[in-house]
């Protein structure tokens, strides 16, 4: 990745510090319920990371399978992914039931 | 001849240094500032002040003030004394060059709650405009983050519900990791006097503090609870309450979600939160956790005023949350003398956060990610702004160490002193290509920057501050610019050498921007402020002059929500190496990092920042008063003068972070808040050690040096 093509490029933090970060939120979001949990990760890392940051985990994920990334975290890192939880309005409160 | 010691000017403006934002009258003489008397009409203060806004003035005209903007190459020259316009060309076309070799994101810019609200908003302005980007963040990422996210996860709005004088219809006030008689001290003053006409206090704070015990105001319990430990409490005192069936059952059902009650009280209930359980754990007695909520949910009125011991932890945002909680269980909102209440720090620090200097956050607090909101900004400034949240402060720091952010405008606040593991944030400083500091004196950050614009004291300017009760006051000139120019005035500048042309004729034009941009403020402008005195938001056709008390009717979100709020144990530990636990605080008669009143009289008050240690602790050492002491934790090394103290418990030490020369942040990490990144400033691991009479000359006087 170059950053000189701008806004998607080049690591803003090392790995293992967005490891830790985003299991942090998967701790939080743990005492919620299946699905629940998940997508509060996720709403999380959409609306508030630097889509580097976002990018980096992925790119992780990718290549490690998601060395030690709690599962729901993996979870939700796979719902980034998702096209259709692309369009999801952010929201501040609990994660939505499905 | 005219009497020459009477004042031949005056004028009305706000306090800035701190939260409660008192008014004064300004009184000059041949246009110098000779005196500050407290303004009688001042919503906030009703004609009383305190030591720091009466006496802590002259800093203004301090010899050490910059006057004029300089520039230079690289941070081992001397600088270079320019005009505005030189030095405004050389940063704006530093930031071009910079973002076309290294990408949009390589640069960002940081607001100051020193600031007024025009100011504050002109600079995510900048960001969005000049940079074409989301890499704006605030001051208050490292104090009141979390309380922007834990009040609107769970309440709806991130700022207190309450106005002050509600606190004297309060039966039980609740203060959570906050020392309002020094930290607040007009807002402390009320707090004690509905104290002494026979409000119960409860106190959850490591430290016995001026607010748990004094002498004519002494609380009724006070949770002295281990550092860190102030979720697990918290859930606690929300343990009793469900399980002894004290919550409103009616105020839940009508202006909460119950399924989501359910969830909480299931969390809650567990025994793994039993006081019985938690007081050990905590350090504390569980009869006292249980006293404190069964008072709290009695009420009839409660209230809760917190602080930074809540939210400069790892669970940050979980411990604001769970008083959001607390409050809702027990109906504890929407009427006087009850609510949840953050005091804060400096100034504009609510400004700060409602004013959209976020990178995730438009004013108002709105997701920059959503296209509605986005477009009516886009309208109104007329470009498409960047649809992706940006860096926050942190992020901008490990961004330049990883050689990925390479420019920084940093208004008013001063980064390599304040912010957490300063070694860290050095290392960052030096990476980058492009620092450019805005301040009044050559601040601590200055050090490291190449371009120092030289900005405008509060009693310079014209504009608003937003306190603690979401009151909007006026700030008016009463000198002239030092400089010559108010801040906003520097970044327009900016913003126009960036290329994107702009032009206020006065502060007031700035904020009918912000009205029109942002519901909160639809219906504020400087007309209305100088009618009204000042206006509380949300101020808008339904509250044409603002609102004392939020969530009357409903919450902004219509409903309230309960959040879980599981106790996750801070990483930061004690162990063999470091078994003592350093907590930080500040003090009444200082301005948190000092820039401002250490160069004041007020010096004369607090000298040194000092080291609390509890006498079991200090002997275990071999530590006397008076001496001086090397403190170690897993980043870094410091060293102050011991003091002493019953006020901090075994295993506990405090200190105040006013003065460079203490460094009270080269020893704190850089663990911090999960949601907001707000540094963990509230709990490090350290050993404490006498420093041996034969230590270094240079190691003694350093610690030793005065400001
Ligand atoms: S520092 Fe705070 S309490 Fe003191 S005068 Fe200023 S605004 Fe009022």
């Amino acid at each position: 990745m170059s950053a000189a093509h701008g806004d998607g490029g080049g690591a803003v933090i090392a790995i293992e510090r967005l490891v830790a970060m985003a299991n942090q939120i998967g701790d939080f979001f743990a005492p919620y319920p299946h699905g629940q949990r998940e997508e509060g990760v996720r709403n999380h890392l959409r609306h508030y990371w630097d889509p580097r940051m976002r990018q980096a985990l992925l790119a992780h994920f990718d290549t490690t399978g998601g060395a030690g990334l709690h599962p729901h975290v993996l979870a939700a890192a796979k719902l980034l992914r998702d096209e259709q939880q692309a369009t999801r309005k952010a929201y501040a409160g609990p994660p939505p039931r499905s | 001849m005219p009497n020459p010691r009477k004042p031949d000017g005056s004028v009305v403006t706000t306090c800035a240094y701190c939260g409660v934002g008192c008014g004064f009258k300004a009184e000059t003489i041949g246009g110098e500032i000779v005196r500050m008397t407290p303004w009688k009409e001042g919503k906030a203060n009703h004609g009383h002040a305190c030591v720091k806004g009466r006496f802590a003035f002259d800093y203004y005209r301090h010899p050490d003030r910059v006057r004029t903007p300089m520039i230079r190459a690289s941070i081992d020259q001397t600088w270079r004394e320019v005009s505005w316009d030189v030095a405004i060309a050389h940063a704006a076309a530093e930031m071009q060059r910079i973002q076309a070799q290294h990408g949009r994101g390589s640069v960002g810019a940081v607001s100051s709650s020193r600031c007024t609200n025009e100011e504050i908003f002109l600079m995510q302005k900048f960001a969005r405009v000049a940079l074409r980007n989301n890499n704006i963040d605030n001051c208050s990422r490292i104090c009141h983050s979390p309380t922007q996210f834990g009040l609107s996860a769970t309440l709806g709005a991130g700022a207190a519900s309450q106005h002050f004088d509600s606190i004297l219809q309060a039966d039980v006030i609740l203060v959570v990791g906050a020392n309002p008689t020094e930290g607040h001290p007009v807002f402390g003053s009320l707090l004690k006097r509905r104290v002494r006409q026979g409000a119960r206090l409860l106190v959850v704070d490591p430290r016995r503090t001026e607010t748990a015990e004094s002498a004519h105001c002494k609380a009724t319990v006070h949770l002295a609870l281990r550092p860190g430990t102030n979720v697990l409490v918290l859930n606690s005192l929300a343990h009793v309450v469900v399980t002894e069936g004290l919550h409103d059952a009616a105020f839940i059902a009508a202006r909460c979600h119950p399924a989501e009650f359910e969830q909480w009280r299931a969390l809650v209930a567990d025994g793994r939160y039993a006081p019985e359980v938690v007081g050990p754990e905590a350090g504390l007695d569980p009869a006292d956790i249980r006293a404190a909520a069964r008072a709290y949910a009695k009420g009839p009125r409660s209230t809760i005023y917190y602080g930074l011991g809540v939210t400069e932890h790892s669970q940050g945002s979980t411990g604001v949350m769970c008083l959001g909680n607390l409050a809702l269980a027990c109906g504890m909102l929407g009427r006087e003398g009850v609510g949840v209440n953050p005091l804060r720090g400096q100034g504009n620090v609510q400004g700060g956060s409602c004013l959209g200097s976020w990178p995730h956050m438009l004013t108002g607090y709105r997701f920059v990610t959503d296209d509605a909101v986005r477009a009516t900004f886009e309208q109104d400034w007329g470009l498409p702004l960047d649809p992706e949240p940006g860096l926050r402060l942190p992020n901008m720091f490990d961004a330049a160490l990883a050689g990925t952010f390479k420019a920084i405008y940093i208004q008013g606040e001063d980064p390599v002193q304040s912010d957490p593991n300063m070694n860290h944030i050095v290392a960052a400083m030096k990476a980058m290509e492009c620092v450019i500091v805005q301040d009044l004196f050559l601040n601590e950050t200055a050090k490291y920057a190449h371009v120092f614009l030289p900005g405008s004291s509060s009693l310079e300017k014209n504009g608003t501050f937003t306190n603690a009760e979401r009151r909007v006051s006026m700030v008016r000139k009463v000198v002239a610019p030092l400089a010559g120019l108010e801040d906003w005035e520097i970044t327009v500048k900016l913003i126009n050498a960036m290329g994107y042309p702009l032009h206020y004729d006065h502060p007031s034009q700035i904020l009918d921007e912000v009205a029109r941009l942002s519901p909160a403020y639809q219906g504020m402008s400087f007309a209305l402020i100088e009618r009204c005195g000042s206006v509380q938001w949300p101020c808008n056709p339904q509250a044409p002059e603002g609102t004392e008390v939020l969530h009357t009717q409903t919450f902004p979100r219509g409903k309230a929500n309960f959040m879980l709020t599981g106790y996750v144990p801070t990483t930061e530990r004690v162990d063999e190496r470091h078994p003592l636990l350093l907590t930080t605080g500040r003090i009444l008669s200082q301005y948190n990092v000092g820039t401002q009143t250490r160069r004041t009289g007020n010096v004369a008050w607090h000298d040194e920042d000092l080291l609390d240690i509890h006498r079991q602790d200090a002997e275990a050492r071999g530590i006397r008063d008076g001496e001086l002491v090397a403190i170690t934790s897993r980043y870094g090394e410091t060293r102050l003068h011991a003091r002493i103290s019953d006020k901090v418990s075994p295993g506990v030490v405090y200190t105040t972070f006013h003065f460079v020369q203490s460094k009270a942040n080269a020893v704190t990490s850089d663990l911090s808040d999960w949601a907001t990144n707000c540094p963990e400033y509230k709990v490090t691991a350290v050993e404490v050690a006498k420093v041996p009479a034969n230590a270094p000359a240079s190691a003694r006087a350093r610690a030793g040096a005065r400001a």
